[in-house]
């Protein structure tokens, strides 16, 4: 089997003569959490619509779970359970009535993985209320049921937090990692909240103007985002000896070119500054530097809005 | 294939709609029988006339396309076409690994088992109750049955291409409104064609089309060969228009 439960091929959709995803590669291990960050209309929903095959590339491909070429993919979208844009629900069935329209088209046997889902989801206490009576929280969860229910390998969630309460969301996030935890459930989630997914994914993609602007781990994520002091003195070699010497800390690193982040003392810059000058290093640089995931998004996007 | 089907049926059972034009259907085929055979609206010429069955009269207005095209595509309208743009449910079937192939099959099927019953069924059952409530059953002999059951099979068999057309329309243009006013227009353009003088090819093509066979298969006599054509046309037109109809689901981009 593939170590890849997806992988996109310089992925791209074309509307008449605008991109509305260009060349877009990400690649999800399994057990993976993926986050997709973007803008509203950044191609955020246009990408889950080819990986759940609502629509179709025009130029690239997509692997799922090692299985490429329509039939087979169409093969391996038994394994997902997914949520496009909106949960699609019957308006006029109630919440077990619209699980068992799925359980029949899915095949899955028995009925009490209905009872389960709700149950699961939090929605068992809704009886005979039809769906369109739910508040839009409630549809969130119910399509998330109907994903549920046949036990699915991959998980592909858009904006699944939109009309959820606090509690909604907290529920939801804890849900969704416990799922991942004990079942290895694969997941792919998109959201333009970034604090959400900052707080579930293990690994992120910037998607902006149908770009893939970077990917990266939680950790590269948090490694970036997180408060340091950056400095650059004449002799960085030397300038890391006098932090582990001196300042006795490790938590630091050297940049290729020189620059060192060091991510203690920051309340205490003049101590920082007092021992290296003593060890006759001259300072260059040295400011404090980190920014908050919001911040980082709006600099990476802002960044190639002005190119 | 079977679970599409099952989960097509558990809808229709579902589908408020249906059970409205069930209703509606059952009403005014029981008043316009009624009304019939008592004698208050007299209804003259009609096929039913012909072949000596006149107490079944008002079974023609279901065999006009005009007419049961409401029927029809209201029920595709608020079956298929709202799968596709209010509730978007259309988008579970196809995000589940299912063909689109097999989805398109499971809805036709059960689209046309739905058309059948609110549009052929329900009118002929109620016909043959009236008929023998209002004590008329000595209509019902096994010669009348016969001609009754040869037409109405061949007309099934034109229905069947009819439902395809309709479906094709309510997969094109994906909203419920659009689908029945489109199907008016088609249908009335259908029924100009019929009446209108027109070009010995459209012509053609029109009497060899399931239109001409809607009133044509109610003949009170027809030779083999009219009933290998009739059932010939009934197929080519299903086969063809079910073609057109898979090949367009199957391009379609769900949003």
């Amino acid at each position: 089997m593939s170590e890849f439960i997806l992988k996109t091929n310089h992925l791209t959709k074309k509307y008449n003569h605008d991109f509305a995803l260009h060349d877009v590669n990400i690649t999800l291990k399994k057990g993976e959490i993926y986050g997709v960050i973007g803008q509203n209309g950044a191609g955020k929903s246009t990408m889950l619509r080819m990986v759940t095959g609502l629509a179709f590339p025009s130029d690239g491909s997509i692997e799922l779970f090692g299985k490429t070429g329509t039939s087979e993919l169409t093969e391996a979208h038994k394994r997902i359970g997914a949520i496009v844009e909106d949960p699609a629900l019957f308006p006029n069935m109630t919440a077990s009535e619209n699980l068992e329209a799925h359980r029949l088209q899915k095949g899955i046997p028995g009925k009490d993985c209905i009872k389960n889902t709700l149950e699961l989801i939090g929605l068992s206490h809704t009886g005979n209320k039809k769906v369109k009576n739910f508040s839009l929280g409630m549809k969130q969860r119910l399509g998330l049921a109907l994903c549920l229910l046949s036990n699915p390998e991959f998980l592909i969630l858009d904006e699944p937090t939109n009309g959820l309460d606090p509690m909604g969301i907290i529920e939801l996030r804890e849900l969704l990692k416990r799922l991942n935890r004990e079942k290895e459930l694969t997941i792919l989630i998109s959201s333009h909240i970034l604090s959400e997914l900052h707080q579930l994914a293990t690994t992120f993609g910037i998607i902006h103007k149908g770009k893939l602007l970077e990917e990266l781990t939680a950790n590269e994520l948090d490694q970036k985002c997180r408060q340091h002091l950056r400095i650059k003195v004449d002799n960085p070699n030397l300038g890391a000896t006098v932090l582990e010497d001196n300042l006795s800390t490790t938590d630091f690193e050297v940049l290729s070119d020189g620059t060192i982040k060091l991510y203690r003392y920051l309340d205490n810059v003049r101590k920082v500054s007092m021992a290296l000058t003593n060890h006759g290093l001259v300072i260059e640089h040295l400011s404090e530097n980190g920014d908050s995931l919001e911040n980082y998004f709006s600099k990476l996007v802002g960044s190639v809005d002005h190119e | 294939m079977n679970n599409l089907i099952k989960a097509e049926l558990f809808k229709l059972k579902r589908n408020k709609s249906f059970w409205v034009i069930i209703g509606a259907s059952t009403g005014l085929s029981a008043l316009l029988h009624y009304l019939v055979i008592i004698g208050w609206w007299q209804m003259h010429g009609t096929v039913f006339d012909t072949a000596g069955l006149s107490e079944l009269n008002a079974l023609s207005t279901f065999t006009v396309p005009l007419f049961f095209n409401l029927i029809v595509s209201t029920l595709a309208g608020f079956f298929i076409s709202i799968e596709f743009s209010q509730s978007g449910v259309i988008k579970n079937q196809v995000m589940s690994g299912n063909k689109r192939l097999h989805i398109f099959i499971a809805k036709y099927l059960v689209f046309s088992f739905g058309s059948i019953i609110v549009t052929i069924l329900i009118p002929l059952v109620t016909a043959l109750v009236m008929v023998i409530l209002l004590g008329h059953g000595d209509v019902l002999n096994l010669t009348n049955m016969s001609y009754v059951g040869r037409a109405y099979s061949l007309f099934t068999l034109q229905f069947l291409g009819y439902t395809a057309i309709i479906m094709l329309l309510a997969i094109i243009t994906d909203d419920s409104g659009k689908t029945i006013i489109l199907s008016i227009l088609f249908t009335i353009l259908m029924f100009a064609i019929e009446k209108l003088p027109k070009p010995t090819f459209i012509e053609l093509l029109y009497e060899n089309s399931i239109f001409n066979q809607f009133s044509t298969v109610f003949k009170l006599t027809m030779s083999t060969g009219e009933i290998t054509m009739s059932i010939l046309i009934a197929f080519l037109s299903l086969i063809i228009v079910s073609v057109c109809g898979i090949v367009v689901f199957k391009k379609k981009e769900i949003k």
